[in-house]
């Protein structure tokens, strides 16, 4: 009973609902189903565009907002969490929250800027990339998992945060580690529902 | 608690769907919509009119109210819904047509959630109650409304503590009413954002979630 009044506080708490939810009240598909899924869309937008690979990142992006924009009714639905205060509360709510639920994975925060206002995503596992290897050509130019850039950039507008939100660096490209750099830009306050406050 | 008619307002104000659940149809589609604007406009208005003593005092005062909805077991569920297992949940969706093995679409376990939560909606309108039915209100982070007409009326009521009670449970159906949203109307491709809703899918599961109110 006291769950939800504690979602309120800690970060640890939010690790734990995130978890329950994800556990208890999600239904789960095969994990391997969806990244090849995910792939087959990838290589058919490298086809179409015929291997131009900004076009298909521009792309990626687009359908991720699409996915963004719907998906965070989903989220709320799920958890009915209270709007954040801040972006450290935010970007909790998406490593332990967001991404637990849809993808199972928690992503570590870092890099902070010093107003707060921007930090990193580091993703140690990431689902939709297993099974992939960038041929040369692709190599340079294609950020494969774009499409979260534009899932997060979405559903972040849809609560009134407006982001920019990209990859900084990625393991397909060779890189050590996969990064998503989220920037705050501003709150769009005239936007926030009327009688929340 | 009856509910008479079920209505969703997008977050400019437009009604996107509108389902009657009785029989006595007095206003035709064009008066909903009015209704639904000015219903978005009359909460606009309340959320702004607070009274003095809230206002003078400021942060400590509203922090104070509890703005939790507690989880009330089972609303707008199949009554043999409540402790038992997965096969008596098959038997009693055996007679929708969506042939899924799941009542809860993409939502596991016996109910769609089990804890209490937050309102969002802190100063808007959230009750309105008549001679002839009363209005709840349920308004979610991403500013749609879902509302929910019922029969009840003030001399139905009795007890003092009902009304708040029926406000509970009014939130907790209209959060589940939230989740088939997101379940049956954002995963539709075929519907555009902010256009009414045409999913068959949706309106079977609502209908069949009301008619499990008591």
């Amino acid at each position: 009973m006291s769950s939800s009044s504690s979602l309120g506080g800690h970060s640890k708490s939010l690790r734990l609902a995130g978890e329950d939810i994800w556990k208890n009240k999600t239904e789960k598909v095969n994990g391997e189903l969806f990244t090849l899924m995910y792939g087959s869309i990838v290589s058919q937008l490298c086809r179409d565009y015929q291997r131009c690979f900004p076009k298909v990142n521009d792309q990626l992006y687009t359908m991720g907002y699409n996915i963004g924009v719907r998906l965070i009714e989903d989220f709320l639905a799920r958890t009915a969490l209270p709007r954040c205060e801040n972006m450290i509360r935010t970007s909790e709510v998406i490593s332990k929250c967001a991404f637990k639920i849809f993808l199972n994975i928690t992503p570590q925060v870092s890099n902070w800027s010093t107003d707060k206002n921007a930090f990193s995503l580091v993703l140690v596992e990431n689902p939709l990339s297993d099974f992939v290897e960038l041929p040369m050509d692709a190599m340079k130019q294609l950020w494969y998992s774009n499409v979260l850039c534009g899932v997060l950039k979405g559903a972040l507008e849809m609560v009134q945060l407006d982001c920019d939100v990209w990859f900084i660096s990625d393991v397909l490209k060779g890189d050590p580690q996969t990064e998503i750099r989220v920037k705050l830009n501003r709150v769009l306050k005239d936007e926030i529902p009327i009688g929340e406050d | 608690m009856a509910i008479k008619s079920i209505l969703i307002i997008n977050k400019s104000g437009g009604l996107v769907y509108r389902r009657n659940l009785s029989n006595d149809e007095s206003l035709n589609s064009n008066d909903y919509l009015i209704v639904a604007s000015t219903l978005h406009g009359a909460f606009a208005i309340a959320s702004q009119l607070t009274p003095k003593a809230l206002q003078l005092s400021e942060s400590p005062l509203t922090s104070k109210i509890d703005y939790t909805i507690p989880y009330i077991p089972y609303v707008g569920l199949p009554r043999t819904g409540a402790n038992t297992t997965e096969k008596s949940r098959f038997s009693s969706s055996s007679s929708n047509n969506l042939g899924t093995t799941n009542s809860l679409g993409s939502f596991k376990g016996s109910d769609y959630f089990k804890e209490p939560f937050q309102s969002w909606n802190k100063s808007g309108i959230r009750q309105i109650c008549t001679d002839q039915f009363t209005m709840f209100i349920y308004q979610t982070m991403t500013g749609l409304k879902f509302v929910a007409i019922s029969t009840q009326t003030p001399s139905s009521v009795t007890n003092s503590e009902y009304s708040t009670i029926s406000v509970q449970i009014a939130d907790n159906l209209l959060r589940k009413i939230y989740c088939l949203y997101s379940d049956y109307v954002m995963k539709d491709p075929f519907y555009s954002m902010e256009m009414p809703i045409k999913s068959e899918c949706f309106d079977c599961r609502l209908k069949q979630m009301v008619s499990n109110l008591p």
